[in-house]
């Protein structure tokens, strides 16, 4: 059983990692906001547990064991704080949550979530959070048109068969093997081809 | 009757796809109707004539539109068509149970200051969605006459004619009041008054309107009178962007949905019926992730084997009816005339029409009752593979029969862009001739599994050259944007009807070139050029290819006909065992040359047809130069091995 300190630190360490920063004893403290002393205990005992090697005064590297557990639960933190986000709690909650939800979410559930905001990296910066492309709605799921991105001849086709802003649309079913979604707008059904879809951007609530 | 009176009156009907204004149409013109192309563009145009009360009418079928911007060919043709033709009056035909929709066609109409009363069709879907339509109040709110309609009945038609005639005649239509926003109407009003100082064809407000929404070729019309009028246009559209924070384009389109939507709910009530309905149940099996696939192979397989079936029966009878014909001419003069003139007519009427009549008749089914479009929903992203998407899917499947109907289905697609890469594709499909001399040279004497390796390299050529066409053609690639129209039972008369039509087009177009193709070749024969020919190919057939002199005769005959090459092979050589004439090599560079080279006769006359000469000379070209191309590396590649 790991523990939820345990998963905390390789976290911290990871996410050092990945920014390009060494870790050290005190760069750990700083980023778990604990005393450099508890830092090193800790530390010294996640490497006689394999999890990371340990060079007293130099810094820490994880070793793959410990590098899969500290990615997972960063990317869990990640995925709860957009979640948490879209429901509109307040900032200064969304990441004392996640920090607690990141230890108790099952992997798969963290998938599914995931899944819903697949495309979420294709916003364009500045857009308000709850903002997706049409591909990362469910099948049954509805959004407000925000903006259309793509070509001026598709995005006008696309506005004259009544997707313009601020519309409700929803996403009745998409085809297999990547295929097109079917949606529903003004009492019409369309199928819109997914590189079109995926630039269709949509409020959800 | 003064003289005047007696000029036919012109009414053009407009409307979205899939309203039924085809069958309004048809319900009209009945088979005095004439489907061309509109001058210089491969648009369809349907045009007939009809008697009414003692007036002759000259209707016009304008393509199924949701718009008229300049994006696409067929909104530019019907806005330059009621704009500047000025047809005497508009049938705007709207969908009733898709009414908001619709709506915003119409408001772009009435931008265009044409005289125009709607039929309000589908009155019976509408009820069925449980869709009441208040049409005194939507009439106020529009400002023209509404006649409520179910076209596939007949009801409303006569009185909708009537309402026609009266208002050609010059019955005064109150003008309408429709407005928009109050800040788009300021601008467009500052614009209006600078564009009507010029002389331009449209309306004024119109050409305002068009400008601020930054259309092309308005800006170019009016940029070549004047050009400070275009620029002052740019500001006010900027200044209202400043304001919405969106592009002007999509702020007026918005500003109309709007309006559509409020005279929408205005007039309308709407119960939605308890349980799903028939759409939605076909729906969830048709486009099942499952069972939507067998479903769809099924129904291929329907098509393929009824449409052989059918062909291949009428070609039979026709082939044994007309076939004595053909021999009955002595001498050179009745060789030319016999085997050329109705040599070419027999392959015609014997050949290529049996097939197509079956495949107009079933494309005709399929597009009525809605399929279609799942077919295509399910299939676009295999489509999507080889640069085109998934409306291409049934014409691609129906190119293994024969490349004819293939083209000519292509027409299903949307933009000319699409249409041409669909149709170049389609081409390259190895129809049942390919099938006959692949299977029969290859497959018999080299091994079924050389024929099939044929079929995969073709397979990977396609999906290359597929993508080429994709990258090389100019124009946005355009993805798949479609309407999923409602299932529903096919108008039997309109099918009939359109499939004769599309028959009879065909006819007119490919059986003089297949006949003045057949002559031609007799006559090389009879002149005794056939030799020369063959010689003058040999650089070319027996230097590049390695094969027999002889199969230069053979491939010029395989215009005509593919499966030729390979009946003309047997009577040349005086064997049926081409084991003994061509070395296995041999046979393999010919079926690959056979596979790709040309087009057959009728298939360029429907490349003709659908993109004109210029893209149909192309594609000709490139395949026969690809054909001589693969089959010298196949020949080379395989004298290595």
């Amino acid at each position: 059983m790991i523990t939820e300190s345990t998963e905390e630190y390789l976290e911290a360490i990871y996410y050092l990692y990945e920014r390009g920063k060494t870790a050290t004893t005190t760069s750990v403290a700083k980023e778990l906001k604990v005393a450099p002393a508890s830092a090193t205990q800790m530390l010294k005992k996640l490497a006689k547990q394999g999890y990371l090697k340990y060079v007293p005064y130099r810094g820490v590297t994880l070793t793959p064991k410990g590098e899969k557990i500290g990615k997972k639960v960063l990317r869990k933190h990640r995925v709860m704080e957009k979640f948490l986000s879209t429901l509109g709690l307040p900032k200064s909650r969304i990441h004392k949550d996640a920090c607690a939800l990141e230890h108790h979410i099952p992997d798969d559930l963290e998938r599914a979530i995931y899944q819903r905001f697949e495309g979420e990296r294709l916003r364009p910066p500045g857009a308000p959070s709850n903002v997706v492309p049409l591909t990362g709605l469910l099948d049954g799921q509805k959004g407000i048109v925000s903006f259309i991105g793509g070509g001026r001849a598709t995005s006008q086709r696309l506005a004259d068969l009544g997707l313009t802003p601020r519309t409700e649309i929803t996403v009745v079913k998409s085809a297999l093997f990547h295929g097109p979604l079917m949606v529903s707008v003004r009492g019409t059904t369309l199928a819109i081809g997914r590189g079109i879809a995926a630039k269709v951007f949509v409020g959800v609530k | 009757m003064s003289t005047a009176e007696k000029r036919p009156i012109t009414i053009a009907l407009a409307g979205n796809a899939n309203v039924g204004k085809s069958v309004i149409f048809n319900y009209f013109t009945g088979l005095h109707q004439h489907i061309g192309n509109w001058p210089g563009k491969t648009v369809e145009k349907a045009e007939g004539k009809l008697h009414f009360k003692g007036h002759v009418m000259d209707v016009l079928d304008l393509p199924g539109i949701y718009s008229l911007s300049a994006f696409s060919i067929e909104e530019r043709i019907s806005r330059e068509y009621i704009a500047i033709q000025r047809p005497d009056i508009v049938i705007n035909i709207v969908d009733a149970s898709v009414l908001e929709r619709n709506l915003f066609f119409t408001i772009q109409l009435l931008e265009l200051e044409a005289p125009m009363i709607m039929a309000l069709n589908q009155m019976d879907l509408a009820k069925g969605k449980g869709i009441t339509i208040n049409i005194p109040q939507l009439q106020k709110s529009l400002g023209i006459p509404i006649i409520p309609t179910i076209a596939t009945r007949g009801v409303g038609l006569g009185k909708l004619l009537d309402k026609a005639v009266k208002i050609a005649k010059g019955m005064k239509l109150k003008s309408t009041n429709m407005r928009y926003g109050r800040e788009i109407e300021e601008k467009i009003s500052k614009v209006t008054k600078l564009v009507e100082k010029i002389p331009v064809e449209y309306p004024p407000r119109w050409v305002a309107i068009k400008l601020l929404e930054g259309d092309e070729e308005i800006r170019k019309i009016v940029g070549r009178i004047d050009q400070k009028i275009v620029s002052s246009a740019e500001r006010h559209a900027r200044d209202l962007e400043r304001i919405h924070g969106e592009p002007c384009s999509t702020i007026i389109t918005s500003e109309r949905y709007n309006v559509a939507n409020k005279i929408a709910r205005g007039s309308q009530r709407i119960t939605p019926p308890r349980g799903p309905s028939l759409t939605e149940r076909l729906d969830a099996v048709t486009t099942h992730p499952v069972m939507g696939y067998p479903i769809l192979i099924g129904i291929m397989l329907l098509i393929l084997f009824t449409v052989f079936t059918v062909g291949g029966y009428l070609s039979g009878f026709f082939e044994d009816v007309m076939g004595p014909i053909q021999g009955a001419f002595g001498g050179e003069l009745g060789e030319l005339i016999g085997e050329g003139v109705f040599g070419g007519l027999i392959a015609g009427i014997a050949i290529v029409l049996p097939f197509i009549l079956p495949f107009y008749l079933i494309l005709t089914l399929l597009e009525d009752s809605g399929y279609l479009p799942r077919a295509a929903f399910m299939t676009d992203n295999f489509m999507h593979r080889v640069g085109i998407h998934g409306k291409a899917f049934i014409p691609f499947i129906l190119g293994y029969g024969c490349n004819v109907p293939a083209c000519l289905g292509c027409r299903i697609m949307e933009t000319e862009r699409e249409r041409t890469i669909a149709t170049f594709v389609v081409t390259l499909v190895p129809c049942a001739a390919v099938t006959v001399v692949v299977l029969g040279l290859v497959g018999a004497f080299v091994g079924i599994h050389w024929a099939l390796a044929l079929y995969l390299l073709n397979l990977v050529i396609i999906f290359i050259l597929g993508r080429v066409a994709f990258k090389v053609l100019p124009g946005e690639p355009m993805g798949l944007i479609m309407e999923m129209p409602p299932y529903r039972k096919p108008h039997v008369r309109s099918v009939l009807k359109e499939t004769w039509m599309r028959v009879k087009d065909f006819v007119y177009i490919a059986f003089p070139l297949i006949i003045i193709g057949s002559v031609v070749l007799t006559g090389l024969k009879v002149g005794g050029l056939l030799e020369p020919i063959g010689d003058t190919l040999s650089p070319v057939t027996v230097g590049w290819l390695g094969l027999p002199a002889i199969t230069g005769v053979l491939l010029i005959f395989g215009i005509l006909r593919k499966e030729l090459t390979l009946v003309m092979l047997a009577t040349l050589m005086g064997t049926a065992n081409f084991a003994t004439v061509l070395t296995p090599t041999q046979m393999i560079v010919f079926a690959i040359v056979v596979m790709y080279y040309i087009p057959c006769i009728a298939t360029i006359a429907a490349l003709v047809k659908e993109l004109g000469w210029k893209k149909a000379a192309y594609i000709t070209v490139f395949e026969i130069a690809f054909a001589l191309l693969l089959g010298g590396i196949a020949f080379r590649l395989l004298t290595l091995a």
